[in-house]
């Protein structure tokens, strides 16, 4: 069996445990819990004709006074930044995240997950800082945990690419 | 081993292309320039080291002798091996494949050899194996009979009962030293368990979460409180439970412990990641997430999980060890009682049944020889069991009584218990003895009983008896006809005979008187005297004789004369027969001459004065008749 260690990386509040159960359980609550620490979660796929378990850390969220503790990323083979599209601020420090992330564990596939499309009214993010994004080679999805938008997608695509790595 | 391999060959490969360098391109000879430059310095060399040339040369060709080589290999070879053993297991390691290859070889090409080999060893292998399961059977039972019947086991129960807890949990729980549960060998850096055992009685949840966990807490924990430094989390703590991790760089095993372990177990955690570290080194410097290269470890994992339950057998009394097996015995003994009797009761009832059979039988025929029986009718009978079976008989008073008739067969009479109601029976056989009792035979006479209905008799017998026998037969219950054709009387013939006599006789008379003519006198004698005989003969048989005298006169003279003539002719016998002393009533008719001797009258002109002789005459005509006080029914014995 092979198994891949996924990290989810993020600010508080942005949605990466909402974004697990919604990919792991298909479920979806508003309830908010913050994480503390990290949670895993399991889920076996299908790719490319191979079977193997991704292995999801969830980790607890970064504010203004606590570091996400990046001993948790070792061994991690992919990962997710997710930030808030409602909150600006949280897509800078996914960025951040995303650079300490690619720091200590090299060069492996990490995507960007820009959560809560399901309220893009309200979204501070704008369309010049999503080209910007593109414009560095980072790729990004628009996602909702609420809906389930693109949340398949980006998993899957994240897979694909760790096995490519590997 | 493979790169130590591969370096041997290259290693003779550089020397033998420098065969004739002194200098060979090995690390020994290095140092050696490889090829002298100039003459005069190789004159110069062969001055100074001529002798340690040639000895170098000779040392080189040494080194190039293979066998040399080998021989001086061998000298060291099984010290090296032990020196390498006692270091680490790397000399098994490389070793295990040949030995492997080896012995596959030989097996195929040498099976006989190890059949024969194994033979001596598979029968107290296979005995041993036996006696072990039997022995760890028999430990359980004996377990399990004492918790189900000790103090101590009712105790637990009520706890289970109490707490709601299964009884095995409480019976674990108060005799568990420690259990090894689970054993996650896990890869450092990514949490993802490369082995995973757990032992059979406990639920495993998801290995890779799980382990993901563990590898996360020693993170959270090193990050917090030993600043992401030195030091890494040895054990976790939760109730009962202890997770106790043994980690290195690159790997850890963690132990999920019920109870507490003794120290020996981390030691032999510690020997057990090192090994599989050493193992696996390989493959866990290139691990990328796939641990299908590990799937081996598992067995090295299982040997460390053991597990030590409180052995309390000191405290058990010597006869609990006994207790399974006299259990065993009881039970058998139990069993084979019980299937003896089943036995003897099958066949005790099998004998009871054919006795019963038997009785049925000896009782049916008895019954059979009572219905054969003439004179008894078995009408109703009340059987059972045992004897005496109530019987009620018809009984004919000339039968035999049923008692008499199955002593006469055999039988013990005392099997019944008889009812006797008298009747009286049609039997053939019972009416011939029926007639036989009620009809007294003189010697003279036989009696026969046809069994149709008719008694016949035969032989002689005087008229009285024949007649009171008749009227006596025919009376007789199941008498339907009586024959007396075959039965003669001696005096009847007698009697017939006189009879006969008396009628034949016909007296002539004298012409115009009432005295027979001479010739006559003597027939007319006889006659009468024949009368009396028979006179006294019937009425000694109770009889009547009757005398009927019929007078006859010829034409001649008148009619009135012929009447009184042949009145007067009528009353010279009825005088006669007085005269001898006779009382028989005698009837007189005075015919006339009506009825001449030829029976046409003559006619008076032929008259020749002499008159009719012949028909001048008596006739004597006799009755004989029952006498009128005993029967009125006349008994005719010869026709008028």
């Amino acid at each position: 069996m092979i198994s891949k260690k996924i990290c989810m990386l993020g600010s508080f509040s942005v949605g990466k445990t909402a974004l697990v159960a919604r990919y792991v359980h298909s479920i979806f609550s508003d309830k908010y819990l913050s994480t503390v620490g990290v949670k895993i979660s399991k889920k076996n796929v299908s790719s490319g004709g191979k079977d193997f378990s991704l292995i999801l850390w969830d980790l607890e969220g970064k504010d203004l006074y606590a570091d996400v503790n990046l001993s948790y990323l070792r061994g991690a083979m992919g990962f997710f930044t997710v930030a808030d599209g409602t909150r600006k601020e949280t897509l800078e420090a996914a960025l951040e995240l995303r650079k300490a992330a690619h720091d200590t564990v090299g060069q492996i596939p990490g995507y960007l997950l820009i959560n809560k499309e399901d309220l893009s009214d309200a979204w501070e993010v704008t369309d010049a800082m999503l080209d910007n994004l593109t414009r560095q080679g980072i790729k990004y999805f628009r996602t909702s945990a609420k809906t389930g938008l693109a949340v398949e997608e980006a998993f899957t695509s994240l897979a694909r690419d760790m096995l490519q790595n590997a | 081993m493979t790169a130590d391999s591969t370096t041997v060959p290259e290693h003779s490969a550089g020397m033998s292309d420098d065969v004739s360098a002194v200098s060979a391109g090995t690390a020994f000879w290095g140092d050696i320039p490889e090829k002298p430059t100039d003459g005069e310095l190789v004159q110069l060399r062969n001055l100074l080291f001529r002798r340690e040339i040639v000895l170098l040369e000779r040392l080189r060709e040494l080194q190039d002798d293979q066998r040399y080589t080998a021989r001086k290999i061998s000298e060291v070879l099984a010290e090296a091996i032990q020196l390498r053993a006692g270091k680490d297991p790397l000399v098994g390691l490389a070793l295990e494949p040949v030995v492997d290859d080896v012995v596959r070889t030989l097996l195929r090409k040498r099976r006989g050899d190890f059949v024969d080999s194994l033979f001596p060893l598979m029968g107290p292998s296979i005995r041993k194996s036996i006696a072990e399961t039997f022995r760890s059977m028999l430990g359980s039972f004996s377990k399990s009979m004492e918790m189900a019947f000790s103090w101590k086991g009712l105790r637990w129960r009520f706890e289970a009962m109490r707490s709601g807890r299964p009884f095995s949990e409480i019976v674990m729980l108060n005799t568990l030293v420690y259990r090894v549960e689970q054993i996650f060998f896990t890869h450092g850096e990514t949490g993802i368990p490369l082995a995973h055992v757990a032992s059979d009685e406990v639920y495993a949840q998801d290995a890779e979460m799980v382990s993901s966990m563990f590898t996360a807490i020693q993170d959270f924990v090193r990050s917090c409180f030993a600043g992401g430094g030195e030091g890494d989390l040895e054990s976790l703590q939760l109730g009962e439970y202890t997770i106790i991790i043994e980690k290195k760089s690159q790997a850890y095993l963690a132990c999920v412990v019920r109870g507490t372990p003794p120290v020996a177990f981390r030691e032999q955690l510690h020997a057990t990641l090192d090994f599989l570290l050493l193992e696996y080194a390989d493959a866990l410097a290139e691990f990328s997430g796939d641990t299908a290269p590990f799937a081996g470890a598992a067995p090295y994992l299982g040997d460390c999980l053991s597990s030590r339950y409180v052995d309390d057998d000191k405290k058990l009394p010597w006869w609990s060890k006994a207790l399974p097996v006299l259990l065993i015995l009881v039970l058998a003994c139990g069993l084979g009682y019980c299937s003896y009797r089943e036995n003897l009761h099958a066949q005790l009832r099998q004998a009871l049944m054919e006795k019963q059979k038997a009785f049925t039988a000896t009782m049916e025929s008895a019954l059979n020889v009572l219905r054969a029986e003439p004179g008894l009718l078995v009408t109703n009978v009340v059987s059972g069991h045992d004897a005496p079976w109530e019987a009620t008989v018809l009984k004919d008073a000339l039968a035999d009584t049923p008692e008499a008739v199955l002593q006469v067969h055999g039988i013990d009479p005392k099997l019944f218990s008889f009812k006797s109601v008298p009747y009286i029976s049609y039997d053939p056989e019972i009416v011939a003895r029926r007639a036989k009792t009620d009809i007294t035979l003189p010697d003279t006479v036989t009696m026969d009983f046809d069994g149709k209905g008719t008694l016949s008799f035969k032989g002689t017998a005087s008229m009285g008896w024949i007649v009171k026998t008749r009227d006596e037969a025919r009376s007789l219950p199941g008498v339907e006809r009586v024959d007396i054709s075959g039965l003669r009387d001696p005096m009847m013939d007698r009697i017939s005979a006189l009879i006969k006599e008396v009628e034949a006789t016909v007296v002539e008379f004298v012409l115009g008187k009432d005295t027979p003519v001479p010739q006559d006198a003597p027939k007319l004698q006889k006659a009468v005297d024949s009368l009396v005989e028979l006179e006294k003969i019937v009425q000694d048989m109770g009889f009547t004789v009757t005398l009927t005298v019929y007078g006859h006169a010829d034409a001649t003279g008148t009619e009135k004369r012929n009447y009184e003539i042949s009145q007067a002719r009528t009353r010279t016998v009825a005088a006669m027969l007085y005269a001898r002393g006779s009382a028989m009533p005698i009837a007189m008719y005075g015919m006339g001459a009506v009825y001449p001797k030829d029976g046409q009258p003559a006619a008076p002109a032929q008259n020749s004065g002499q008159g009719d002789q012949a028909s001048r005459r008596v006739e004597l005509r006799v009755h004989v008749m029952r006498s009128a006080a005993a029967d009125p029914e006349s008994l005719l014995l010869s026709q008028p």
